[in-house]
């Protein structure tokens, strides 16, 4: 399932996860209980799962916020597990887009400084976009391939509608190409006709730039679009208990 | 930093209450500096009540004493010096200059000072200044009065008005010296010392009202202007004596032999250093002025604590986003304690811009009414610690909410709170 866009560094899965075991306290019950999740490079994931099923975590556990009590959580071949808070934070900056469900956007920024807010804190993101141009050009041509013309950019986020929000968002997560794209049920404030439209650029650009994808919903009709889904429930046996 | 544009970006989205925030911090600096700046100057001012005097003499006391009733015109001597003991001083070697002082009348509330002509030479105040006319000239004559500047605005006195003077120093007084009015010949300029509030006549001119006054009660037959003018007005004790020195190395040394004369118990006192002591005494009113503009900015920072905290919870969102795109949670706390730390900033600098619009609006008003005189000079080394403090104590406040903040992002991670 390897795309051939694939990044010529990156070999092995995306995501690899082991006997991960996470309670948020330690008497609090289990959360995830995953025996194993492994997640190719460059493939676009379909997870779908009902509100309680642990989804929140396991994108806490992929982006590094949190670290899993028992089990491994590798990611782009790092072990998240053994980072410390700083390093897993870097980590996130460099390599990781995520998308929210909703209220993506800093509403003091402008599209066009929301759009580079990642060049904020990775040198490396900010390096790689500057690779492709001056980032504001790039950061411009994202938006133009996501639907959004360049007049959109220097408006303040707050006038767009939510379709356009969503789509600014998912131009800041590709920004600079990170290998992993988190989106966290980023369709489901959209109506039918704009949710296929921001999936669709999303899985686009994702090819593009070779970028894992993975991708929360509850929307089943989306599904056939991704290379594979998984339901979390069948995955957590903690959501089984 | 990348925090600190997002910060200023963060703070202009919310200016108006930032605006707010900063000017509560503005106008209570303001204030503290103020305060503080008219706390220095009011106090070099009454520092500079007298200059160029080197001695006070009066009857034996507490220095403090002699210079309430001899200078600031406050209480009475409790006991009067010998006209021969002043003979004494005014003939020393070292003494270069003596002025006599007679008190005990007034007139509508306003002391009545007896004096030599000398008076107006060698009074000095501030930095050496002399006292001025603003109209007419010294007495000369038994009957001729000058009256301090506040004297005559607030009696609406012009030259040339007659004036009768009070037994006793009370404002309502039931014995008049009607029958030997005084003219007004001179009016100060405003010094913003006591002199203002003083009516100066010659010692004569005392002597003379109190002619037959001897056993206490008025006299049967008062004289007339012309007869007194005939008579002899030495008078036979005064209040005190302003002395000054042919050189200060003579200083101590012609005080200890004042102290000690062997004539009558006398006191001399250095008025710098009794008005030092003085200072040290009213000088409670003064911190506790400054204490009160403390707590003012106090306040001020509250307010600017309570702003940043009440919209914290708005924010968690924000706070999520910038850690999904990698903000650590000490960035996030950064991102508040620098919000403190520039509302604060600001409002000192502000406050300074404040300060100086009112002290350069402000200065002829305080000069003439209180002849303070403030000078717009650079911030003195205390206004820059006062400055620091406030910045300090702003940006440790904001350690609050940047904490609040820290642990949110620790909780809330890449959850959207909303």
């Amino acid at each position: 399932m390897t795309d051939a866009t694939t990044p010529a560094a990156q070999t092995g899965p995306a995501i690899q996860l082991a006997e991960v075991q996470f309670r948020w306290r330690a008497r609090a019950p289990l959360v995830l209980d995953i025996p194993a999740l492994t997640v190719a490079a460059g493939e676009r994931l379909f997870l779908r799962g009902p509100s309680g099923s642990g989804k929140s975590t396991l994108l806490a556990l992929l982006g590094g916020v949190t670290t899993p009590q028992y089990g491994t959580v590798e990611v782009l071949g790092q072990p998240l597990h053994r980072l410390g808070g700083a390093r897993r934070d870097a980590f996130r900056a460099d390599h990781i887009g995520y998308i929210f469900q909703m209220f993506n956007l800093i509403p003091y920024l402008s599209v066009l400084d929301n759009v580079l807010l990642p060049c904020r804190f990775s040198h490396q993101r900010a390096q790689r976009v500057a690779a492709r141009g001056a980032a504001r050009s790039e950061a411009l041509h994202l938006l133009r391939r996501l639907g959004l013309d360049g007049a959109l950019a220097a408006r303040a986020v707050t006038e767009l509608s939510v379709g356009q929000q969503q789509r600014v968002a998912a131009a800041r997560a590709l920004l600079g190409g990170p290998e992993l794209i988190i989106a966290d049920e980023p369709t489901s404030a959209l109506d039918a006709d704009h949710r296929a439209a921001v999936v669709e650029v999303l899985l686009g650009e994702c090819a593009a730039l070779g970028s894992t994808l993975v991708f929360v919903s509850h929307d089943r009709a989306l599904e056939p679009l991704f290379h594979r889904a998984l339901c979390l429930t069948e995955l957590n046996r903690a959501g089984t208990v | 930093m990348a925090m600190l544009s997002l910060t200023l970006r963060s703070l202009l989205n919310r200016r108006y209450t930032a605006l707010l925030t900063i000017s509560a911090i503005a106008l209570s600096t303001a204030l503290l500096l103020g305060v503080e700046r008219v706390r220095v100057e009011a106090r070099a001012g009454f520092a500079q009540t007298i200059s160029g005097t080197d001695l006070v003499v009066g009857a034996r006391s507490g220095q403090v004493q002699l210079l309430l009733y001899a200078i600031f015109r406050l209480g009475n001597p409790t006991n009067n010096m010998r006209w021969d003991s002043y003979r004494a001083i005014a003939r020393h070697p070292a003494v270069a200059w003596s002025v006599p002082l007679m008190l005990g009348d007034a007139h509508r509330g306003f002391r009545v000072l007896g004096t030599t002509p000398d008076y107006f030479t060698h009074y000095r105040y501030g930095r050496g200044r002399a006292l001025e006319f603003a109209a007419g000239q010294p007495f000369a004559d038994v009957f001729d009065a000058v009256l301090g500047a506040d004297v005559a605005r607030q009696l609406g006195y012009a030259l040339g008005h007659d004036i009768v003077i009070s037994h006793g120093t009370g404002a309502v007084s039931f014995v008049q010296h009607d029958t030997l009015p005084f003219r007004v010949v001179g009016i100060l300029a405003k010094s913003g010392t006591p002199v203002d509030r003083t009516i100066h006549v010659g010692l004569a001119g005392i002597e003379a009202v109190h002619l037959g006054w001897e056993g206490g009660t008025a006299p049967r037959h008062a004289p007339t202007a012309a007869a007194v003018r005939a008579m002899e007005l030495t008078p036979q004790a005064i209040s005190a004596v302003l002395v000054g020195l042919e050189s200060r190395l003579a200083l101590f040394g012609v005080q200890r032999e004042i102290n000690h004369y062997a004539g009558e118990p006398l006191t001399a006192v250095i008025p710098g250093v009794a008005l030092q002591e003085l200072w040290d005494l009213i000088g409670v009113a003064e911190r506790a002025l400054l204490a009160i503009s403390a707590c003012v900015v106090g306040v001020g920072l509250l307010g600017m604590l309570t702003a940043i905290l009440s919209g914290l919870n708005e924010r968690r969102r924000e706070m999520a986003i910038l850690r999904s795109v990698g903000a650590r949670p000490l960035q996030v706390f950064g991102l508040l304690m620098s919000e403190a730390w520039l509302l604060a900033l600001l409002g000192a600098i502000l406050g300074v811009v404040l300060l100086y619009g009112a002290l350069w609006l402000g200065r002829p008003l305080i000069e003439a009414q209180w002849g303070l005189y403030l000078a717009i000079g650079p911030l003195a080394p205390r206004e820059w610690a006062v400055l620091a403090i406030i910045l300090g104590a702003g940006t440790l406040i904001g350690a609050v909410p940047g904490y609040r903040a820290y642990r949110y992002s620790l909780a809330d991670g890449l959850t959207v709170r909303v």
